[in-house]
């Protein structure tokens, strides 16, 4: 089963009267269960393809289907489901929502999908401490050092029960042995969880776990 | 210098110009502050100096003016002081209010010497012709019925020299030749030019004053001694005053500067307010920049330039503030003076505003005091920003503000301190009538409660949302009221603008309800009689005619079918402040009407008062003069001694505030004189169609009194009622533009905090679409922060707003007017500030709502 279909895509960023290519006419395939790595190097267009696998921004053209959805025609609401149940994103900066607690942050997508407070508390709870991070639950993300804030991150990524895992850059701001953690727990993710899993990084240290592995330059993919 | 300089364009001019939009918002905040302040300023200034400029010019080089307290002072007496060696110069002056036929502006209309007139006031005629002057002057003495009338009068009545004006006066009417015109300077500028004068001979025949005079104006030869004065004392008559002409202009002065300074911390809210808006984006711009000011710090800028900076950040906005705030102050200025000039009129003294007050020094302090405010509103963000670490450069996120924390527990402790402060300084005397420590516990209590703010949104912050959350609103209303649990001491600030502003709004308004509530009530009980007969334009000539005898008989015959409650009404002075002594009928007026008793038991005062044997003062007199019940109130009235205990204080609000009631009956015995000033009549038969009876026997009164001249007025009741309702809302009318101005800044402070604090957390809400989040949930996310930040405000500013207005009522207006209210509250008008602060935060939300949603989710992954 694919998860991920894209065919000839390409995103142009209008900037004044000059025009930036993000990714230009890529082909993919993604079946489901796999742990992708996107590389290249910075403005290669690793993020921007990850923001369109991500239904955070649509295709100038082409057509991209993620999980089922036809992402270029989907309208507003059918993304914004898209984006509740069907991915979970990991980010470099782990954008955790400084006023909210972890337990809060992990639970907030459950409870923007519609789902009752109780049950959302107790997956995020469950998944906190699968993570080892059960003590820290009721700590705000500033009282968190980054490899903390990254699982609390992942938990979050994983509290709808997306198939596909997006993490851009997961380990850009962690030292090494919290990258390696990270890398290790996405890992683990793909293979007990069965979860797809695409990663955009410069790092080498997913190499040895992934499936596939995609070169980007310019906005193409130069090696897979 | 010029380094600096290019360096505060390069860091903080060009983010002010990139960010254009919210440094319009703050400079209109703060120049509209600057506006209103400056213009109010002016304004009330305009009617001190009309006041000033009028008292100065009527009193001319007189040393000394001899008045009698009450009455007039016998002629003869001139022509005593004349021979006296001490005296160079004895003029008499008289001076009454009239009215051209045809017109209902009034005319104030001098008699005096032209000979002895000279050494003392400089009348001069235009064109300035010697010969012709002369000429004129002497046909001034010698032909009786002329008046030189200045020429603004002239241009406007269309009058010219040569050619007659029918004059309207109390007693009588008649056709005066105007000889020539005055110029429009010294007295002659007086009332904008609304004056004549005549010969003091014709004056008293056509107001039918004979043998008196209002006043002799005197010089002293030189060096004026003590025992110069006590000689000239010495040939005074029982009762007469030897008073400097400034002392009557200092107790004028006195009251219009209470009055001006009231106007003027009210109108500084809005600056104040204004110092929000500036504080809000300064300390927005040293939160959001920590690393740009690390980079700079690490490239070798000091602790101190990165101050300075900010304070520049300040000064720019005071100095751009003020100069947009001018041209806008002058325009407020024009449409303001009106109305302050009116208050002033109606409260304390006639005035006839020329010009906008616009000196240097008023410029100059309001640029001042508007840079001040700017500046003093950078000096915690600077002072934050100074301590920006270079090494925070390095760090891969940017530090959070340090001690965030303690800072806010520092300003509750700041806040609860200032907050204890209000009850101490509230008790603390006022200094010249101006409520200095009043005012301070007013500042004392916004500075305490937008302080104190901090900690109460924590709080709030904190319990809040779970509560909503089992009320069933769901989670984005949960998000929305969470935030405010570590939303920090920014928002607390723009928070505590709103408080300042909501509190008083809900102060003023509950104070003038309250106030109208009072007058309400006072009208009702006090004046509520069927119809008031006095002399013509009785008031604005201080009260000195009254009823000609023929009409006071024609009053008692209507004691069949109606109460005739007469009164006399003598303007005196009780050290240098001025009051209405009004004997009446008490019996007859107890009986119809009635006090609303302060101090005293009203039916044992009732029947002392009736037996002659005390007086009642209006709480206005008793707190001016701090004389209390059970003390002893004495004065000299018409050469007679009265000396009677006070034996209740009773609300009064009539526009000078300041009167004695006592018995008519006992007045009349005791100087011998059974003049009326005035009566009030009450109908007997209150059945239907009273109205009717009240209509004719006002024509039958007027009809009679025709064939002695038209020399009364006689006004209804309830016209006069109405009247007094109407003074009132004018007053306030500038009040309540106040309010609404400093209103629309506080929302404006709101709308622009709100979109900042959102934008500012743009990444977030990102964040969230990415994890799932609609559109509408976005929206209602911000909408729920806006509620509430805006219904903490509305409740502490209502908190604050009740809490002022004891203060208002009961402090500010007793030591500066002296009169108290009935503690009133209007809660319809109360809630009217909320749909406006309301509309423009969630008009502000949606805004900025749409701005988040107009960007890219995509923005999170770069």
């Amino acid at each position: 089963m694919l998860d991920v279909v894209a065919e000839k895509i390409t995103r142009i960023y209008p900037m004044g009267r000059v025009e930036v290519v993000g990714v230009c006419e890529i082909d993919l395939e993604i079946s489901h269960g796999e742990m992708v790595l996107i590389k290249g190097e910075s403005g290669s267009g690793k993020s921007t393809l990850l923001s369109l696998l991500a239904g955070l921004d649509r295709p100038t053209s082409g057509s991209l289907t993620v999980s089922g959805l036809k992402l270029e025609s989907a309208s507003a609401g059918e993304l914004t489901e898209f984006r509740r149940r069907s991915v979970g994103i990991v980010f470099q900066f782990f954008n955790l929502l400084p006023t909210l607690t972890v337990i809060e942050n992990v639970s907030l997508p459950a409870l923007l999908a519609g789902e009752g407070r109780p049950a959302a508390a107790k997956r995020a709870a469950d998944l906190l401490s699968w993570l080892g991070m059960d003590k820290r639950a009721n700590h705000f993300p500033s009282q968190l050092s980054g490899g903390e804030m990254q699982r609390s991150a992942i938990a979050r990524s994983l509290i709808n029960d997306p198939s596909v895992i997006l993490a851009d850059e997961p380990t850009g701001n962690l030292d090494s042995k919290n990258a390696t953690a990270v890398i290790e727990l996405l890992a683990k993710l793909n293979r007990d969880l069965r979860r797809t899993v695409i990663i955009a990084t410069h790092s080498s240290l997913a190499d040895r776990y992934c499936t596939a592995r995609l070169v980007l330059k310019d906005g193409a993919i130069v090696e897979s | 210098m010029r380094g600096f300089f290019r360096l505060w364009v390069w860091f903080s001019f060009r983010e002010l110009r990139g960010h254009a939009w919210r440094t319009v918002v703050v400079l209109a905040g703060i120049s509209l502050g600057a506006a209103v302040f400056t213009s109010v300023r002016l304004a009330a200034n305009a009617s001190v100096q009309s006041f000033a400029k009028g008292m100065d010019a009527i009193s001319g080089r007189a040393d000394r003016t001899v008045t009698l307290p009450g009455g007039r002072l016998p002629e003869e007496l001139v022509s005593v002081l004349f021979n006296s060696p001490d005296l160079i110069a004895v003029s008499p002056l008289m001076s009454a209010y009239v009215r051209v036929e045809g017109s209902d502006e009034p005319l104030l209309l001098f008699g005096v010497d032209p000979i002895l007139e000279r050494p003392l006031r400089t009348w001069k005629s235009e064109p300035s012709d010697s010969r012709k002057d002369v000429r004129m002057w002497l046909r001034l003495i010698g032909d009786p019925f002329t008046m030189i009338a200045s020429k603004r009068f002239l241009q406007k009545s269309g009058v010219r020299a040569g050619e007659s004006v029918r004059l309207q006066g109390v007693a009588s009417a008649g056709s005066f030749v105007v000889l020539g015109e005055l110029a429009s300077e010294g007295p002659g500028a007086l009332e904008r030019g609304n004056i004549a004068i005549a010969d003091i001979a014709t004056f008293q025949e056509f107001t039918g004053v004979y043998g008196e005079v209002d006043r002799i104006d005197l010089i002293f030869t030189r060096p004026l001694t003590a025992d110069k004065l006590d000689r000239v004392k010495a040939l005074l008559p029982a009762g007469a005053e030897l008073a400097q002409p400034s002392e009557a202009k200092e107790t004028g002065l006195v009251m219009i500067r209470a009055y001006q300074m009231n106007l003027s911390v009210l109108s500084f809210v809005s600056l104040f307010v204004g110092m929000f808006l500036v504080y809000s984006l300064i300390s927005l711009h040293a939160t959001s920049r920590r690393k740009e000011l690390a980079i700079l710090r690490s490239v070798g800028a000091s602790s101190r330039a990165v101050f300075l900076l900010f304070i520049a950040e300040g000064c720019f906005f005071g100095i751009v503030g003020w100069a947009l705030a001018v041209p806008a102050g002058l325009f407020m200025t024009k449409k303001l003076v009106g109305y302050v000039s009116l208050t002033v009129s109606h409260l304390f003294a006639r005035v006839n505003v020329e010009d906008l007050g616009l000196t240097g020094w008023e410029l100059l302090l309001s640029f001042a005091i508007t840079l001040l405010v700017a500046v003093l509103a950078a000096c915690q963000p600077a002072f934050e920003a100074s301590r920006v670490r270079a090494r925070e450069a390095l760090l891969m996120r940017e530090a959070s503000s340090r001690d965030e924390a303690n800072l806010i527990r520092r300003l509750s402790i700041l806040g609860l301190f200032l907050a204890a402060a209000v009850w101490p300084l509230a008790r603390a005397p006022a200094f010249s009538a101006i409520p200095v420590s009043g005012y301070m516990a007013t500042f004392s209590l916004f500075l305490g409660f937008s302080l104190f703010s901090p900690i109460i949104l924590k709080a709030a912050g904190t319990h809040l949302p779970p509560i909503v959350l089992r009320a069933g609103l769901g989670e984005t209303t949960y998000l929305g009221t969470s935030y405010l649990r570590s939303a920090g001491a920014r928002v607390a600030i723009s928070v505590g603008a709103l408080i300042t502003a909501i509190g008083l709004f809900s102060a003023l308004v509950i104070m003038i309800h309250s106030f109208r509530d009072s007058v309400s009530a006072w009208i009702h009980q006090s004046i509520n009689g069927d119809l008031y007969v006095r002399a013509k334009m009785s008031e604005i000539n201080s009260y000195r005619d009254s009823l000609p005898p023929e009409i006071a008989a024609g009053l008692e015959e209507l004691r069949s079918e109606a109460e005739v409650v007469p009164y006399r009404r003598i303007l005196l002075n009780y050290g240098a402040i001025p009051y209405l002594l009004e004997p009446i009928d008490t019996v007859s007026y107890l009986r119809r009407s009635g006090f609303i008793f302060i101090e005293g038991a009203p039916a044992s005062v009732a029947s002392a008062l009736n037996e002659g044997k005390g007086v009642v003062v209006s709480e206005v007199f008793s707190n001016q003069t701090g004389l209390r019940v059970g003390q002893r109130f004495k004065t000299v009235v018409e050469s007679v001694e009265l000396d009677m205990p006070i034996l209740g204080i009773i609300r009064d609000y009539r526009t000078r505030g300041r009167v004695v009631y006592c018995s008519l009956s006992f007045f009349e015995h005791a100087t011998a004189d059974s003049r009326w000033t005035g009566a009030i009549i009450f109908v007997n038969d209150r059945g239907a169609g009273l109205g009717r009876r009240i209509v004719g026997l006002r024509n039958r009164i007027l009809l009679s009194a025709a064939q002695w001249g038209e020399s009364i007025e006689a006004s209804a009741g309830s016209d006069l009622r109405l009247d007094i309702l109407q003074i009132f809302d004018e007053t306030f009318a500038v009040t309540t533009a106040l309010l609404f101005i400093s209103l629309v800044i506080s929302a404006l402070g709101v709308a622009t905090t709100l979109t900042i604090l959102v934008l500012e957390r743009a990444r977030q809400f990102q964040t969230m679409i990415a994890t799932g989040a609609s559109a509408a949930q976005i929206r209602a996310v911000i909408g729920w922060e806006a509620l509430t930040m805006v219904l903490m405000g509305e409740a502490l500013g209502l908190a604050c707003g009740f809490i002022l207005s004891v203060l208002l009522i009961f402090v500010i207006n007793k030591q500066s007017f002296g009169w108290t209210f009935i503690y009133s509250v209007d809660w319809l008008t109360l809630a009217a500030s909320f749909p406006l602060v309301c509309a423009a935060a969630l008009l502000a939300a949606v805004l900025a709502a749409q701005l988040v949603l107009r960007g890219t989710p995509a923005s999170v992954l770069r």
